[in-house]
């Protein structure tokens, strides 16, 4: 009762001004003698409420049927319960095949490059780093972010690191102490990168290239700074600003993107902008390759000085006719610009128009 | 000419000497690092932390950066259903959106998930007559789930038995340093477990 008469009170508000006074305050035994004046107020009302409430009847009141999980027993019909989806991880063969496939980059730019000195199958094997450490492997393993996961580790007590990892980090650097910087010629991924898109090369000034390159070293520092710190503060700069994963994985942060996309557009001018001025990988690289036991050599034996070769190293990595140990990434493009040494590829006969 | 070569072999001498002492020192980090090596931790989702997984946390919007947020195109996260916790209800809230306008069938129109990586069937002594007291396993499909947390939102005491949860496919995670899913968790659930 109460609440009919609130129902109508609210009813008689709506119509108050309109009909009239006795409207506002109805008790129900009056509703017989004034529902005929009100009844245009009341029609509205119900049909409002019929519009209104098949909208309503559909809305499911859900409620959960059941208090526990059925047994296989309650399910019946021999309902045995499935496994739960599960993934191992990463199968260990298929990280031994990635030391693998590295080791075999490392092995076959040093042969390609210091002794058949051919740069056409140098190209492919950077084709193939590309596809495999880039686009397969997704930039994920990579030596360079490695550099701080070992800092890390070697700081941190509690910190362990797989042997995976240190394989990474230290195969190119053991690798770049015999051979050079085979690594960022052949199977560094960023590198390949930045060598397959170097269409124009310029020479940039001497000065300005030492001045840049020092940029390295301090990438190194700040990584190495950032990799030593505790657990909690600890910042993969080098994961974090790496401007090519995004290419590899084809979605990134924008900024991240942009400078990728910068440096890439630089790169078809300037020779590998990333690796000569940024990576501080290659920092480490280039004091192991300095102490190199062979490295790409420029005319040993007899002294031919067209500086042919020099003009073609888009690195600056030739210096007074001889190679710079530490700048050279062993990308073979002096040995295909070398005359003599086109001589000795078509078998002994000069090309007719000679070089270059 | 011996004073030429001497001071050659002399050069010589000892850039063999500061290769095998660069060598010896790369292999001694390498030595201490590999005895020091074991598995490392990866990355795993905090049931007691996310909110679309911790207990109370219900009638608030799903949170999808899992699902957004991770490097791969499709992230690595996916959602999976503990089926001996699963109530198989006739009415799922995970597989059904429960909001949604009932069909001739008398069950709601629409389904919860926006990718319908959920499978419904009857399972059991399936009674055709009387479908809402079967029982219905719901399996997720992991193919098409990119681990969003709608139905792991919706699974929740009390409208779900908290089946569902959301976990990380390592076969697919790259293992980032910098996950940056974690960098985004509103809940700090995205951690890296000691292994």
């Amino acid at each position: 009762m109460q609440f009919l008469e609130q129902f109508f009170g609210n009813l008689g508000v709506h119509c108050s001004r309109a009909v009239a006074p006795e409207c506002r305050h109805w008790g129900i035994q009056h509703l017989r003698a004034v529902a005929p004046r009100c009844i245009p107020a009341v029609l509205l009302v119900f049909l409002a409420l019929v519009g209104v409430m098949p909208a309503a009847a559909q809305q499911y009141e859900y409620e959960r049927p059941v208090s526990a999980a059925p047994t296989p027993e309650d399910i019946g019909e021999g309902y045995a319960i499935p496994q739960v989806q599960f993934h191992p991880p990463r199968a260990q063969w298929r990280e031994a095949l990635d030391v693998g496939v590295l080791l075999v980059g490392l092995g076959l730019t040093a042969l390609v490059v210091l002794k058949w000195r051919s740069r056409w199958a140098l190209v492919l094997i950077v084709i193939g780093s590309l596809v495999y450490f880039g686009f397969y492997r997704q930039g994920c393993i990579c030596s360079i972010g490695a550099i701080q996961n070992v800092v890390a580790t070697l700081a941190d007590p509690q910190a362990v690191l797989s042997w995976y990892v240190i394989a990474f980090f230290f195969l190119p650097l053991i690798a770049a102490l015999f051979f050079g910087r085979v690594f960022c010629g052949g199977v560094c991924p960023l590198g390949a990168a930045q060598e397959l898109i170097l269409v124009r090369p310029m020479i940039v000034p001497r000065l300005l290239d030492q001045v840049l390159s020092w940029g390295k070293w301090v990438y190194l520092g700040l990584a190495i700074y950032f990799a030593a710190r505790p657990a909690a503060e600890r910042d993969f700069i080098i994961c974090r600003f790496d401007p090519f994963v995004g290419f590899f994985r084809l979605s990134g942060p924008l900024d991240i993107m942009l400078l990728g996309a910068g440096l890439l557009l630089l790169g078809m001018f300037i020779g590998r902008p990333y690796c000569r001025w940024l990576c501080p990988y290659g920092a480490l690289l280039s004091l192991c390759s300095r102490l190199s036991w062979r490295n790409v050599t420029i005319t040993p034996d007899k002294e031919l000085d067209c500086g042919l070769c020099a003009e073609a190293c888009p690195y600056g990595a030739i210096r007074d006719l001889r190679a710079d140990l530490a700048t050279c990434v062993a990308c073979a493009r002096c040995y295909d610009k070398c005359p003599r040494h086109r001589v000795q590829r078509t078998g002994g006969q000069a090309p007719a128009g000679d070089a270059p | 000419m011996a004073d030429e070569q001497q001071r050659h072999t002399r050069r010589e001498v000892l850039g063999h000497a500061a290769r095998g002492a660069t060598l010896l020192g790369l292999g001694g980090l390498a030595s201490y690092l590999v005895l020091k090596a074991g598995p490392e931790g990866a990355w795993s989702i905090n049931a007691q932390k996310c909110v679309n997984m911790r207990p109370g946390a219900v009638g608030v919007e799903a949170c999808d950066r899992c699902a957004t947020q991770c490097v791969l195109a499709r992230s690595a996260i996916r959602a999976v259903n503990d089926y001996d916790k699963c109530g198989r209800c006739y009415i799922c809230p995970a597989h059904f959106d429960v909001s949604s306008a009932i069909d001739k069938n008398g069950l709601p129109s629409a389904k919860l998930c926006p990718r319908d990586a959920i499978e419904r069937k009857p399972i059991g002594w399936v009674d055709p007559y009387d479908p809402a007291n079967n029982f219905y396993e719901y399996i997720i499909d992991e193919e098409k789930c990119n681990g969003c947390g709608k139905c792991v939102m919706a699974c929740k005491e009390p409208a779900g038995l908290s089946s569902l949860r959301l976990t990380v496919r390592h076969d697919l995670c790259l293992d980032c340093n910098r996950c940056s899913i974690a960098q985004v968790c509103p809940d700090d659930a995205y951690q890296r477990d000691p292994a």
